[in-house]
């Protein structure tokens, strides 16, 4: 081989070489790896949710934390013990900020006290399933990840998830946290599928959520409204939202009243939803709520995909564009903090963000401004359940992540970890508690109790279905501000048994469906064009075409044909040229 | 010792390397996935449904007139600036030139955040509610201020390139202004002008930033359709790309974008 080749083979390989190195780098041989893939702001990041269980339980006198993992709990107070802040330095690098730590290296700290093996989150975030969904099929290599119900669903028919080990469900194991704490609620929801007709992996077994998932985070989509609205003056309309809510339900998607001040989500799933909702409120109204199959009957029809449906469904998203101010994706809390919109169809967490927000008196860029209040309304022909849960994708078993897997939801699962997420995001948490922990982190957060006279008389406020299950004897309750209770952050937060029980979750397309329903958005979101446009534009593009066709070759073609034989023409210098 | 010698080639192969990996290579994997199903078999469903689809087709139509309106209002502003700047003896008339190009500098996604807010503000004026609906209007707008620049420059450092002698020559030979314009600037700007036309014309077919902030995303413009498609099916999403990819070279090869004469497309940046 001649030199000269052998140094550009070489500086190929240096141009190589650090790709290479990138792709082996990841494990030694000591710590463990835990790739860790979640929604963006799902977690606690330090700061905001830490004091929370330390308002709640007081500690003992020598300072000592009662929690089980809970050295570091509150970073003003002397929890943060010298040997917390060394291994915190030893380990992440750097000293503890000011703003406390972060729930994951309370992770690595916890797991390698009790597991006797140091451990290391790789953290990463998405924004949507889809983009999820993507990585996964690309091939790239997690352990655990946070997908919505549906996904979960479509990731556990495609065979791409491993199932929890039977030992994570052992109740009488005390160090099995999710199994303790979840809601039975949540459990009963995860054992039946919500409802859904059971699908199939591919190894033809049935599948059910709870074998592969266990849950995060739960809610409902219903209104954020503004229940008195005003005009740039800051005069008041006198509309009265909260009647034509009551009134129209579903149908103010396409109703005069709120138009250009209504927005719907920019994504096919929740804005087909919620069109399935405008399009066969009356049907919805008119099931038999007390019958056995109700949740059957109501989750059907708001997972119709049949070709009958998306037909009747079209029509009626077309008056929704027509009607909205806008299809958001992140727009829609800060254009009802400002007044813009009167409504804005939304996920219960977002909802509370944005009334806490309203309620603060700030946009979201921390500007103080003169904001109205904002409410929370549920759709009353039914709405949508929603949850987050943690899966592991196929292979965590070889790679020997497992455990440490279910390590890290179990550590979530600790009710104190539940809170410190939960007030983080804003999103209600999938834990109860053993003892209903949460329950003090609800009273904490919505307990009423008035001392002046003239103030309204405190709502009992049931929450038996989330504590103790739906069919439990026994009763739990807090006492609430009325307005809370109907229409604010603790109606959002933790919905009425009777909000629940109008709820349908929501199945995953298949491959057929898909492209029905892909189909389908796209003629909402373009505009439509009659056939004499398409004629006038394929008559331009042919014009323009042979206009520059024409201009490019003309001197190429040759006027008044061949020359004599013996003579060539010569080229006409380009007067223009300079 | 001697240090390796480098010849021109083997200079080259990091930059081959680069273009096969980088450019190449995903280019076939768009076509890849443009012309194959689900399970990867060789399909021309996309195609035909592409075609026959009005939603794509009066989706690449609009984007397309979007597009021409964005260029032509940004032709029709920048020229006349470019022309007086060049023109002008201003000791620092660069300082202008760069106010105008300083937007740039600044992230994308916070200008137009802003300019969305100018427009709520507006439209809270009394005689001014239309601007809430004037989807197409607000995108335009958006699309022309980013672009601007874009279109600016190039004609700012074509018209600056013109002898100054030829315009002498022309007023000696007792040209006005208009024939001095006609004859002289105008066809020795229009380098200028294509490679603005161009810089201006496709990006703004595909920026959907601004018609998602701007539009309140009820305005869709083909790249808003790729990247939806991307989501969940990327054959027909690779499809809308390649029929776009095709649109825009045929659009650069036919306004002598690959000619080399008298290019001056992406030397002013």
């Amino acid at each position: 081989m001649k030199p000269r080749r052998i140094a550009s083979i070489a500086l190929a390989a240096a141009f190589l070489l650090p790709t290479l190195s990138l792709l082996t780098g990841c494990t030694d041989g000591e710590t463990i790896v835990l790739r860790v893939y979640n929604w963006e702001e799902y977690i606690d990041e330090g700061g905001k949710g830490t004091f929370i269980y330390d308002e709640l339980h007081e500690l003992d006198d020598e300072g000592e934390p009662v929690l089980e993992n809970g050295k570091h709990v509150h970073i003003e107070s002397d929890i943060v013990d010298d040997d917390y802040k060394a291994w915190y330095e030893e380990t992440v690098g750097h000293a503890l900020s000011e703003e406390g730590p972060r729930i994951l290296d309370d992770f690595c700290e916890w797991y390698e006290r009790t597991h006797g093996q140091k451990i290391r989150v790789e953290y990463s975030t998405f924004g949507t399933n889809e983009d999820m969904y993507n990585e996964i099929i690309l091939g790239n290599e997690y352990d655990l990840l946070c997908p919505s119900d549906y996904m979960i669903m479509k990731l556990a028919a495609e065979g791409r998830l491993e199932k929890y080990d039977a030992s994570f469900f052992d109740e009488t194991d005390p160090e099995n946290y999710y199994v303790r704490n979840v809601s039975p609620f949540i459990a009963e929801k995860f054992a039946t599928n919500g409802g859904l007709k059971v699908r199939k992996d591919p190894d033809g077994e049935d599948i059910y959520w709870k074998d592969y998932a266990a849950g995060y985070m739960w809610g409902t989509t219903g209104f954020v409204y503004n229940p008195a609205p005003k005009d740039a003056a800051g005069n008041p309309i006198g509309i009265d939202v909260e009647g034509l809510l009551e009134e129209l339900d579903w149908r103010v998607f396409t109703d005069g009243n709120f138009r250009n001040k209504i927005t719907a989500k920019d994504n096919v799933r929740d804005t087909y939803f919620a069109a399935l909702g405008v399009t066969y409120q009356d049907e919805l109204n008119a099931l038999d709520r007390s019958a056995e199959d109700y949740t059957e009957q109501l989750t059907a029809i708001f997972n119709a995909t049949d070709a009958e449906t998306v037909a009747e469904v079209e029509p009626v998203l077309m008056d929704m564009k027509k009607n909205v101010y806008s299809f958001e994706t992140d727009t829609g809390k800060s254009d009802m903090v400002k007044g813009t919109v009167w409504l804005n169809y939304a996920w219960s967490g977002d909802a509370v963000y944005a009334l806490d927000l309203a309620e603060s008196g700030e946009t979201e860029d921390g500007e103080e401004e003169e904001t109205a209040l904002l409410n929370y309304y549920v759709p009353e022909a039914g709405t949508n359940l929603f949850f987050d849960g943690w899966v592991m994708p196929k292979g965590v078993t070889e790679r020997g992540t497992k455990e440490a897997a279910e390590a890290f939801v179990n550590f979530l699962s600790m009710p104190q970890n539940a809170m410190r997420n939960s007030y983080y995001i804003g999103y209600t948490s999938v834990i109860s508690g053993e003892e209903q922990e949460m329950l003090d982190y609800a009273d904490y957060l919505y307990g009423y109790y008035p001392e002046e006279e003239d103030e309204a008389e405190p709502v009992d406020y049931d929450l038996t279905y989330f504590f103790l299950g739906e069919g439990s004897e026994e009763r739990i309750s807090i006492p609430a501000d009325p307005v809370q209770a109907t229409c604010r952050q603790l109606y959002a937060q933790f919905p009425t048994p009777e909000v629940i029980s109008r709820c349908a979750v929501m199945d995953y397309y298949d491959a057929e469906a898909s492209l029905k329903i892909n189909e389908l958005w796209s003629h909402v979101k373009s505009e439509s064009l009659d056939a004499w446009a398409i004629i006038v534009l394929a008559v331009t593009v042919a014009a323009i075409l042979a206009f520059f066709l024409f201009a490019k070759f003309e001197e190429k073609i040759e006027i008044g044909g061949k020359p004599k034989k013996g003579y060539t023409r010569i080229k006409q210098e380009d007067p223009n040229r300079l | 010792m001697r240090l390796p010698r480098f010849s021109r080639k083997t200079l080259c192969i990091p930059y081959a390397v680069f273009l096969v990996f980088f450019v190449i290579i995903p280019m076939l994997v768009i076509v890849l996935f443009a012309f194959t199903d689900k399970e990867y078999h060789i399909s021309f469903d996309n195609f035909i449904h592409f075609f026959s689809d009005p939603s794509k087709l009066s989706t690449i139509f609009y984007s397309i007139v979007i597009a021409l309106i964005t260029t032509v209002i940004c032709l029709l502003i920048a020229y006349p600036i470019a022309y007086i700047l060049a023109r002008s003896t201003m000791k620092k008339k660069y300082i202008i030139l760069m106010l105008f190009v300083l937007p740039m500098w600044i992230n994308f996604v916070l200008r137009v955040n802003a300019i969305r807010e100018l427009f709520n503000l507006l439209s809270a004026l009394p005689g001014m509610e239309w601007i809430e609906s004037a989807n197409y209007f607000k995108t335009v707008f958006g699309m022309v201020y980013d672009f601007l620049p874009f279109m600016i420059l190039p004609l700012y450092t074509t018209m600056l390139k013109i002898e100054k002698s030829l315009y002498e020559a022309s007023a000696d030979l007792g040209a006005g202004w208009s024939a001095t314009f006609f004859r002289i600037t105008l066809p020795l700007s229009v380098p200028g002008i294509m490679s603005g036309v161009t810089m201006v014309f496709l990006p703004s077919m595909t920026n959907y930033v601004v018609s998602d902030m701007l539009g309140n995303a009820k305005v869709t413009i083909i790249g808003k359709f790729i990247s939806d498609y991307f989501g969940n099916d990327w054959h027909m999403g690779s499809m809308i790309a390649l029929v776009l990819l095709i649109v825009v070279f045929l659009s650069t090869w036919l306004t002598g974008g690959f000619s080399s004469e008298e290019n001056v497309r992406g030397t002013n940046l």
